[in-house]
């Protein structure tokens, strides 16, 4: 039966980024399909800590493992030390996704180093540590999926947001790179490309950009997190064995447009 | 539940080249997730076999003759899936073929190359979307997904209705994207890669041993995606082409196999 393959029962997730609306549509759809699902949050962040907590107690409700763990994903050490523990605490891991996000919008002329370099690493290098503290497990059991969440501003160009754009985009060739490196490994490397989304904070709330994209967007709405999660689905599952390096958006037809 | 999704029961498929290959998997596919499928191609002993591997499965399953670069035949074609179901919620568009002119130096592919290249993998797309359309619109939503190719997004050497026809499809699909959105039509394209459907196909190719992941697609690895794109679980995707490929269009110009190693 076909619809069988999309199953995920027996394998573990590490849902890096857990606690964004995004992050946690992601953790609770993998553990609807039957994965055990672990997912990290900001430690700063006290919104995050309750989002991420309501988003465990779901997994635990759907009658799977899952924890939440508070990680600065920007430190190599932590990214790794997560990855294990998630790999112990849930006996395997299968699914490693890589959504960890820090909007950024400023002119690139009055964008400091310091700034910019704090947007490569929660964007960009963040997703280098996760997949290189993956490796050792995935590798080792000859099987694994990677899925980098990135936006379609690492396709696109858009104003003020030079840093981001460039970071988004690094995922999007990573993603290439590191499948074809991995291709005879039984780790396939892919990527979902995110448009914009109403339960972003920052789009959602302001009145005036949200209508503007609302004229520009081909179905005339922003996206809702859970409508990116069936993507994350299928590529996690053994019925996408066959792709590997791709990068698929999920936007409502945005990058059709000229 | 998420996986519930993914059922197709009651919804009903027009394959076109269903009578072997990817078709017949897609067909195949779509049927196990519920939906009852029109099976379309030129040779009937191809459809009548995908037809009955389609019953076996328990759905219902008409086979209908057709040359989807004729457009009388693709109206008939759509008239006689309405007159059997009353409805049509998806169209796959994968007809198509890559022997028109194949290998030949540009100077020498004729008027009849070419117009039978682009038919074959473009213009039927267009005959069966604008026949099927009105259904779709009057339903208020359905999903549409061609079979594109690598082919549409890199040029081969001495590959020249093919490529064009394919990339012509993805730009197609794109704007039949932007101008359904409203009216809740998805339309994306898949992108295969090599996808052997003989023997000899798969000794021509290699094995496949050019590809990163060292070997050819297997046609039911189609089955999955295409469910996908024609389940709600993808209703926010749209004019988007999804290369399932081993790989192969990830890499670039270096050779798989050559691994450089550059220390700082």
């Amino acid at each position: 039966m076909v619809t069988k393959r999309f199953e995920l029962s027996g394998k573990a997730a590490l849902v890096l980024g857990g606690a964004t609306a995004l992050g946690r549509a992601i953790g609770v759809a993998l553990a609807e399909a039957g994965a055990d699902v672990a997912l990290t949050f900001c430690a700063v962040n006290r919104q995050e800590e309750v989002a991420v907590n309501s988003a465990v107690n779901e997994v635990w409700a759907l009658g799977r493992k899952g924890f939440a763990a508070a990680i600065d994903v920007t430190d190599a050490a932590q990214v790794e030390a997560i990855v294990r523990r998630a790999a112990d605490e849930l006996g395997r891991l299968d699914i490693l996704v890589n959504n960890p996000d820090l909007p950024f919008a400023k002119p690139l002329a009055e964008t400091t180093l310091d700034e910019w370099q704090r947007v490569l690493t929660a964007n960009l290098s963040a997703v280098f540590f996760a997949c290189r503290a993956a490796a050792a497990v995935m590798l080792a059991q000859g099987k694994g999926r990677v899925i980098n969440a990135t936006s379609i501003l690492g396709e696109r160009g858009v104003i003020n947001s030079t840093a981001y754009c460039a970071a988004k985009a690094g995922v999007v060739n990573f993603t290439r790179a590191l499948a074809l490196e991995w291709a005879q490994t039984g780790v396939t490397v892919n990527g979902i490309g995110v448009g914009f989304l109403e339960d972003v904070p920052g789009i959602g709330q302001d009145e005036s950009l949200k209508a503007a994209l609302e004229k520009y967007l081909p179905l005339r709405r922003l996206g809702r997190s859970p409508e990116m999660a069936g993507l994350v689905v299928y590529l996690a599952s053994d019925a996408a064995e066959f792709i590997t390096g791709q990068t698929i958006f999920v936007e409502g037809g945005a990058l059709a447009h000229v | 539940m998420i996986l519930d999704k993914l059922r197709l029961d009651g919804k009903v498929a027009v394959v076109t080249g269903a009578g072997r290959g990817l078709g017949r998997a897609m067909a195949l596919a779509l049927a196990e997730a519920g939906a009852d499928i029109v099976a379309a191609a030129r040779t009937l002993s191809q459809i009548e076999e995908t037809a009955q591997q389609v019953r076996a499965t328990g759905r219902r399953c008409i086979a209908v003759p057709t040359d989807v670069t004729d457009s009388t035949q693709v109206n008939a074609m759509v008239e006689k899936a309405i007159a059997e179901f009353g409805r049509i919620d998806i169209l796959v568009n994968n007809a198509g073929g890559a022997t028109a002119g194949y290998g030949v130096d540009l100077q020498f592919i004729s008027d009849e190359d070419w117009r039978v290249g682009i038919d074959t993998n473009l213009t039927s797309a267009f005959y069966c979307t604008r026949a099927v359309l009105p259904h779709l619109l009057k339903q208020d939503g359905g999903k549409i997904i061609n079979t594109a190719s690598g082919f549409g997004l890199r040029g081969a050497r001495n590959n020249w209705t093919y490529v064009a026809a394919k990339a012509g499809l993805i730009n197609f699909t794109r704007s039949l994207a932007l101008t359904y959105a409203e009216n809740n039509i998805q339309a994306n394209c898949i992108a295969p890669g090599l996808f052997p459907h003989t023997e000899e196909m798969a000794r021509y190719w290699r094995g496949g041993q050019f590809i990163p992941m060292g070997r050819l697609g297997r046609a039911e690895e189609l089955g999955p995606l295409v469910v996908f794109l024609a389940s709600p679980l993808s209703d926010h995707m749209t004019g988007e082409t999804i290369v399932i490929d081993g790989g192969g269009l990830a890499d670039g110009q270096v050779p798989v196999g050559l691994t450089p190693v550059i220390p700082l």
